[in-house]
């Protein structure tokens, strides 16, 4: 679709589809997010990590959890163990 | 000949229409929401008072304390435009209207029927009514007549006899010409202030010196081309309003009900299966006031989507709940002019479509607004980092 994806210009103005947002989580005793941005966490649906890049200096540790808060919207958070901060993402 | 019928201040004296107690005191027309502050025109008491067109807001109250703010009514003003227009074409005008407050036309084809010039824009006058305080000015030319009406007293009929032209126009001061106002801060610093001092200079030096602005005012300023009028195509009176029992601000409530108006006003039989050239939305505000938006549609067309498209943002930008809203057609376009396809576009004509499509986008949002989604590791683990968004500018 993009004629010229690797030109200067294109490298320049380019910007990451999904990046991360930090998002204002209250975790349980047990690490599972309880509150999400000041909306109650209904039910955790899944959970699981992400371990990549240990091998440089910017390594990802993730862990996380597909949520559905009280007023029924699904959510993706996670937890940053490398920075220890939440974000929220689409998985 | 040509006359043009000129009424200052319009808005204003369109907008005060339901107040007219305030045409003796102190008001200006306010200044656009969102815009600089500037004053609109201003009430003959204001101008007493030292309050002058274009000044800062804040200036004015200062200079005024007094000062009544009217708030700006473009649907009344459309309104009663459209009135005079009609009346003079009832009196048998053929108009082409200039701006708000300002159209000409010629007196040719019913100087007979009125028994001279004078006699015909006297009917003219009268037909427009002594409440607008209306001014005529006739020429042989365009430029001229606009002239004439601009120095005219209200109810006066100023006609510049062609012999007189050049004498009549070189008095005249350097704002009556159509140019911006740093290029008449530049010919002031030359030492010229009056239409006649500019006639005077060679047109080389002025095109070389104020570009084609200046060659344009220049040739004004020696009476301007010797042109017809035509008369405006005659006006449709095609609308469909929707009155709310209560304020509604919610977009999709507003959304809803457009295209309610729309279909409504495609089924109306008067539209005789024409498209649609030109169509305006108009509400009116909780407050009293009024809102409307004009759109001129690259292609005329009937296609109910394409007018939602194109009328739908405008709704966006309406400043405050509406207890009314109204759909208008302004212009219609030829029946039958577009050639429908037998078998659906695809291939090249998509891309074709696709690509002039894109080309808007960038012209209108700048350049960088485009965007394409371009995989870079689909296969990570990490989301943000399958996939970039690259901007598209070929």
């Amino acid at each position: 679709m993009v004629s010229h994806p690797g030109s200067a210009r294109a490298r320049r103005a380019a910007g990451r589809l999904n990046a991360p947002r930090p998002a204002l989580v209250e975790a349980g005793i047990d690490g599972t997010p309880r509150v999400v941005n000041r909306q109650l966490v209904s039910v955790v649906r899944e959970e699981w990590r992400v371990v990549d890049r240990w091998w440089t200096e910017e390594p990802v540790d993730r862990r996380y959890f597909e949520v559905v808060l009280e007023s029924g919207q699904n959510l993706c958070v996670y937890r940053d163990r490398e920075r220890r901060c939440w974000f929220t993402q689409s998985a | 000949m040509i006359a043009c019928l000129l009424i200052p201040g319009f808005e204003l004296r369109a907008a005060l229409r339901e107040r007219p107690r305030l045409t003796v005191a102190p008001a200006a027309l306010a200044p656009e929401p969102g815009a600089e502050p500037l004053l609109g025109p201003v009430t003959a008491a204001a101008e007493r008072a030292g309050v002058r067109p274009g000044m800062r807001l804040g200036e004015a109250l200062a200079t005024c304390p007094s000062l009544v703010l009217v708030e700006r009514d473009p649907a009344a003003v459309e309104r009663e435009w459209e009135g005079v227009l009609r009346r003079l074409e009832d009196a048998g005008f053929a108009v082409d209207p200039v701006e708000l407050g300002a159209v000409v036309f010629e007196t040719g084809g019913v100087e007979r029927l009125y028994r001279g010039v004078r006699p015909a824009l006297e009917r003219a006058l009268a037909a427009v009514g002594s409440a607008w305080d209306p001014r005529i000015g006739a020429a042989a030319r365009r430029f001229t007549a606009l002239a004439a009406a601009s120095v005219a007293r209200p109810g006066q009929i100023l006609i510049v006899a062609e012999r007189d032209e050049e004498a009549f126009l070189q008095p005249l001061p350097l704002s009556l010409l159509p140019l911006p106002p740093e290029r008449y801060a530049e010919l002031e610093g030359l030492g010229l202030r009056r239409i006649g001092e500019l006639a005077r200079l060679p047109g080389d030096a002025v095109a070389e010196r104020l570009g084609p602005e200046g060659r344009r005012a220049w040739r004004l300023a020696r009476g301007g081309r010797r042109a017809r009028v035509r008369g405006r195509a005659p006006a449709i009176e095609l609308a469909e309003a929707l009155a709310f029992p209560d304020a509604v601000a919610n977009e999709l409530t507003l959304r809803r009900a457009l295209g309610s108006l729309l279909e409504r006003l495609l089924a109306r039989p008067e539209r005789a299966g024409r498209p649609f050239r030109k169509l305006a939305v108009a509400a009116r505000l909780v407050d009293g006031g009024s809102w409307r938006r004009a759109v001129t549609l690259r292609d005329a067309t009937a296609e109910l989507g394409r007018l939602r498209s194109a009328l739908g943002p405008k709704l966006a930008e309406l400043p405050a709940p509406i207890v009314e809203l109204r759909v208008e057609a302004v212009e219609l376009g030829e029946q039958g002019g577009r050639q429908l396809a037998l078998v659906e576009p695809g291939g090249e004509e998509a891309a074709i479509r696709l690509r002039e499509g894109l080309r808007q986008v960038r012209a209108s949002m700048g350049t960088g607004s485009v965007c394409a989604v371009v995989e870079v590791a689909p296969w990570s683990r990490i989301p943000e980092a399958r996939a970039l968004v690259v901007p598209r500018d070929d």
